[in-house]
C-alpha cells in the first residue's frame, strides 16, 4: 500500500507526495470533492486503486484511514528524529549481504539531509553474514548498528547476546507487523521475525519459493492436444506434485536444450527441495518431542519422487546456484523452475530473462494427496532477510527506528521494486494492495500467487543450531540424489545427526523453540502433521 | 641431461599437462573480456566474438556495467587493491627480513637441535580457521581489528615460519668459511653477514620473497574475518561481486583475478630460475 509509486530518484521527495495525498484526503473528508474525483486524483498520485477505494470507503474518514497505514513509518521517523538529535555518533552502520544494497541506497540522502545521519553499508558475502554476527558476539566492537541476517540467525544471535530482543520497542512504536491488512503475511510474520515468541528482527524480504512455468508452451495448441491425449486432463500449471512430474516428463526435450524443470539438486539447495515435498505429504521435521520425523515412509516417498524427477531436470541441476539457475531459466532452457520471488523478477525482466520475459505463468507450490484423499498445499519460507539491532550499537534506538522505518508498509512497498536488492514482497499490502511499481515489477497475478503461497509456508530450521540441522539434512539428501545412499539410509543417517545436534544443544531448548514455531503453522498443515494436538 | 632429446610421447604428455595447467588461466582471461551476456552462455563461449574491457572498467567505475543493464555493483576495487598492496608488501618485507636474520641465527649459531624445525614449523601445523577466532578476540581487545596493522601482524606471524625455514636452507648451503674469511679481513659478524652472506643467497632471497608474497597476496580467511569496512583485500573483494540483478559477476571477478595475477606473473618470470630450488625448501642442491 505504498502511496509513493514513483522512484525517489526521478520524483520529488516522498514527503512531498505524501503531503499531497494527505491534503487530498482532508479535502475529500471535508466534502470538497466527490468520490469519483477523489479516486481519479489518488490514482494520478500513484495510489493503487485498492488503497484509494479502501480509504474513500473507510468509516474512519479518508485522512484517518490513510494515516493508519502510514502510522508505522511516521512513528519510526519521529523516533529516528529524537534519537538522531541525541546521537553523538552520526553514522549508522549496517552489516548487509552483498547484492542487497539496491533496496536501501535510495534513502541515504533523506537520512543524511533530514536527520544528519550517514548510512554506512558494510557488505559481506551472504554466506558470511551469520558468522560475522557470531564474531561480533565475541569481539563486541560496536562496529555494526543494524545487522541483516536471515531468520535462521536469530536464535543463535539472541542466545549469544549480540542482538536486542525488539519486543519492547515493537510494543512501544508498533511497526504493525501483525496487522491483518498491512502486516507481514501470517505465518511468516511469526516464523521469520520471532524467536520463542519474542521479536528478534523485522522482516524485509519475503523469501518463499513458488513454481514458474513457461506460459507460451502451456498455450501451444499442439501441445495442449498432445498432453490431454496422453494424460487425460488439460495442459495447465500443475496443481499437484504428480501433475508437476507429468508436465516435466511431457515438456522434456533435451535434444533441443529444453528440459522439464530446473529445480535444484546441488549441495546447499537440495534440502529445500526435499523439505518442500516432505511437508506437503503432511510431515514436519520433528515431532513434539524433537524426534526427527522425516525418515518415515513420507520422507522416503519424497526422496523417491525427487529421484524420479532427476531424468527430466536440467543437466546443471546438480551444480546450480541461485544465479546460474536464474540464468539458465532466463535463457529459455527449461519449462518449469522452483524459485524465490527474485527468480520471477529476474525472468520477467527483458535484460536478464530474454527468453522468458512475458512468458511466465506462476503458481503456488504443488499439493500432495494425503492418505485421506485431502490435498495439502505447503510452501516453504526459506532464507528471508530481516533487520536486527546490535547490542553493541552506540545508537540502538536509532537503529531500531531505521529497521521499523524501512520495513513500514509504506516505505517497504517503495523499496522493494528497486532493482539491485534481494527484498521481495512480504506484507499483506505488497500483494493485496500493490502500488503500480510493485505491479510493474512482479505483475498482479504473481503478487496474488505470492500471497496464496505464503499463507501456507512452513519455516526453515529457525531453531538454535538451525544451520547445523540444515547442513546435516542437505548432505544426506544430496548423497541420495547422487546415488551414494538409498533414500531410507540417507534419511536415517540424517536423523542420527539430528539427534546428536539436539542432544548437544539441549533438547529442552530446541523443543521450546520448535513448539513455538509449530504453534504458528497454517491450520491445514498443523492438522495434517498432528501439530494441532501438541 | 641437457643433450637428451625430447621423445614424442613425453612431448605429448608435457603438452597435455600444460593444457591442463594453463586452462584455468585461459578461462579466467577469456571471461575477463566477455560481455555479461557471455559469462554464463550455454553452450559456453570459449573466445568472445566481441571482447570488451567493461569488466576491467567496472573494477574502478562500479556503474560501468550499467551499459549492459547490470546494476548493483556498489564498491570500486580501488580500496581492495590498495589494501592488498599495502598489507602484502609490508608483511612480506617484514617476514623476509625477520626470517632472514632468524635463518642466519639458526644456521650459524644454533645448537642443531632436532626440535628446531618442529618449533619453527609448528605455527603452520593447524588450519587458519582454528586460530582465526582467537585472533578476533585478541585483536578486538588491543584495537587491531579492522586495521592494516592487524592484518600486517597476522600475515607476518603466519608466513614467518616459511620464510625462516626456506632461507635457512640457503644459508646452510653457504660455506661458513666465506663469512669467516670476511671476519678475518676485519669485518664484524653483522657486517660479514650483510656484505657476504646476503649477496650470496640473493637468489634464494628473491624466491622466498616471491613465495611469501604469493601467500600473503592470496590470503582470504584472515582478511575476511579480521576486517569490517576499513580493511579490504583483493580475495575478499572477489567474494563480494554478487548482485541481486545478475547473480555472480563472473566477468568482473575474472577481471580482478587477472589484475591480481599480473604482478605475480611479472615477478615470477624474472626470478623463475630460483623458484624450483626455493619451492623445495632447498632440497635441490646446486
Amino acid at each position: 500500500m505504498d502511496i509513493n509509486p514513483t522512484s525517489l530518484e526521478e520524483e520529488a521527495p516522498m514527503e512531498l507526495k505524501k503531503q499531497k495525498i494527505e491534503n487530498l484526503c482532508s479535502q475529500y473528508d471535508a466534502g470538497g470533492m466527490n468520490r469519483r474525483n477523489f479516486l481519479k486524483k489518488m490514482t494520478f498520485l500513484g495510489v493503487s486503486a485498492l488503497v484509494a477505494n479502501a480509504v474513500s470507503l473507510s468509516p474512519l474518514g479518508a485522512s484517518k484511514a490513510f494515516s493508519a497505514i502510514a502510522g508505522p513509518e511516521e512513528r519510526a521517523w519521529a523516533l529516528a528524529k529524537t534519537a538522531a538529535a541525541k546521537a553523538t555518533k552520526k553514522t549508522l552502520t549496517l552489516l548487509i549481504p552483498t547484492g542487497s544494497i539496491g533496496n536501501m541506497k535510495p534513502y541515504t540522502e533523506k537520512w543524511k539531509n533530514e536527520l544528519g545521519i550517514t548510512l554506512e553499508f558494510i557488505e559481506e558475502p551472504d554466506e558470511v553474514v551469520h558468522t560475522k554476527g557470531m564474531q561480533e558476539a565475541v569481539a563486541k566492537t560496536g562496529r555494526y548498528d543494524v545487522m541483516m541476517p536471515t531468520a535462521m540467525s536469530y536464535p543463535d544471535w539472541i542466545d549469544s547476546g549480540v542482538i536486542f530482543d525488539l519486543t519492547d520497542w515493537v510494543d512501544q512504536y508498533d511497526p504493525e507487523i501483525f496487522n491483518k491488512e498491512w502486516g507481514v503475511v501470517f505465518p511468516a510474520s511469526h516464523h521469520a521475525q520471532l524467536y520463542n515468541g519474542r521479536v528478534a528482527g523485522l522482516l524485509n524480504d519475503g523469501d518463499q519459493i513458488t513454481l514458474l512455468c513457461r506460459d507460451d508452451h502451456l498455450k501451444n495448441a499442439d501441445k495442449q492436444k498432445a498432453f490431454e491425449d496422453k494424460y487425460g486432463y488439460p495442459l495447465a500449471v500443475p496443481n499437484t506434485w504428480k501433475e508437476y512430474f507429468n508436465l516435466a516428463q511431457f515438456m522434456h526435450d533435451p535434444a533441443n536444450g529444453f528440459y522439464g524443470s530446473l529445480e535444484y539438486r546441488s549441495p546447499y539447495y537440495v534440502k529445500w527441495m526435499f523439505m518442500q515435498r516432505l511437508v506437503s505429504k503432511g510431515r514436519l521435521y520433528f515431532d513434539n518431542e524433537m524426534n526427527p520425523t522425516f525418515n518415515t515412509e513420507e520422507g522416503v516417498a519424497a526422496l523417491e519422487d525427487m529421484l524420479a524427477m532427476n531424468p527430466y531436470l536440467h543437466p546443471d541441476a546438480f551444480s546450480f546456484t541461485w544465479s546460474s539457475n536464474y540464468n539458465a531459466f532466463g535463457r529459455g532452457e527449461g519449462f518449469m523452475n522452483i524459485v524465490w520471488p527474485s527468480g520471477f523478477k529476474y525472468s520477467k525482466a527483458p535484460s536478464t530473462g530474454p527468453a522468458t520475459t512475458g512468458k511466465i505463468a506462476a503458481t503456488v507450490m504443488p499439493a500432495d494427496t494425503l492418505k485421506d484423499g485431502q490435498q495439502l498445499y505447503a510452501g516453504l519460507f526459506c532464507w528471508g532477510y530481516g533487520y536486527a539491532v546490535s547490542k553493541y550499537s552506540a545508537n540502538p534506538e536509532l537503529s531500531y527506528a531505521y529497521a521499523q522505518w524501512m520495513t513500514s508498509p509504506t516505505i517497504s512497498a517503495d523499496a522493494i521494486p528497486y532493482l539491485g536488492g534481494y527484498s521481495d514482497p512480504y506484507r499483506v499490502n505488497h500483494m493485496k494492495a500493490p502500488t503500480q511499481r510493485l505491479i510493474d515489477t512482479y505483475s498482479p497475478e504473481y503478487l496474488e500467487t505470492l500471497y496464496d503461497n505464503m499463507v501456507n509456508t512452513v519455516p526453515d530450521f529457525c531453531l538454535p543450531g538451525g544451520f547445523e540441522y540444515q547442513d546435516a539434512l542437505d548432505k544426506e539428501v544430496h548423497a541420495c540424489m547422487t546415488g551414494a545412499k538409498k533414500p531410507k539410509k540417507a534419511l536415517d543417517d540424517a536423523a542420527r545427526k539430528f539427534d546428536r545436534i539436539t542432544r548437544r544443544i539441549g533438547r529442552e531448548k530446541v523443543q521450546k523453540s520448535w513448539l513455538a514455531l509449530a504453534r504458528n503453522l497454517a491450520e491445514p498443515i498443523k492438522k495434517a502433521s498432528g501439530a494441532d494436538k501438541w | 641431461m641437457n643433450n637428451r632429446k625430447l621423445s614424442l610421447p613425453l612431448a605429448l604428455l608435457m603438452g597435455a599437462a600444460l593444457i591442463v595447467v594453463l586452462f584455468p588461466v585461459f578461462w579466467i582471461v577469456m571471461t575477463a573480456i566477455k560481455p555479461p551476456t557471455d559469462w554464463n552462455a550455454s553452450p559456453a563461449i570459449w573466445v568472445p566474438s566481441e571482447p570488451t574491457l567493461i569488466n576491467f572498467r567496472t573494477l574502478f567505475d562500479p556503474e560501468a556495467l550499467g551499459a549492459y543493464g547490470v546494476g548493483g555493483v556498489s564498491q570500486a576495487a580501488t580500496k581492495a587493491v590498495y589494501g592488498s598492496v599495502l598489507a602484502t608488501v609490508s608483511a612480506t618485507l617484514a617476514s623476509v627480513i625477520i626470517g632472514l636474520f632468524a635463518a642466519i641465527g639458526i644456521s650459524r649459531y644454533g645448537n642443531n637441535s632436532k626440535a628446531t624445525p618442529l618449533v619453527i614449523l609448528s605455527g603452520r601445523m593447524f588450519p587458519p580457521a582454528a586460530i582465526a577466532v582467537p585472533f578476533v578476540i585478541i585483536f578486538s581487545n588491543v584495537g587491531l581489528i579492522d586495521s592494516y596493522l592487524g592484518l600486517f601482524a597476522i600475515y607476518v606471524a603466519v608466513t614467518l615460519p616459511f620464510s625462516t625455514w626456506m632461507l635457512k636452507s640457503f644459508v646452510d648451503d653457504l660455506p661458513r668459511e666465506i663469512e669467516e674469511a670476511a671476519m678475518i679481513d676485519g669485518r664484524s659478524r653483522l657486517a660479514a653477514h650483510l656484505t657476504v652472506t646476503i649477496p650470496l643467497i640473493k637468489g634464494g632471497l628473491f624466491a622466498t620473497t616471491m613465495f611469501i608474497f604469493i601467500l600473503n597476496w592470496s590470503e582470504f580467511m584472515f582478511a575476511l574475518v579480521l576486517s569490517y569496512s576499513n580493511v579490504c583485500t583483493i580475495p575478499v573483494q572477489l567474494a563480494k561481486y554478487v548482485t541481486a540483478t545478475a547473480g555472480t559477476l563472473y566477468g568482473v571477478q575474472a577481471a580482478l583475478a587477472v589484475f591480481a595475477m599480473v604482478p605475480l606473473v611479472f615477478v615470477g618470470y624474472h626470478i623463475q630460475s630460483h623458484l624450483a630450488r626455493a619451492m623445495t625448501f632447498g632440497a635441490i642442491k646446486q
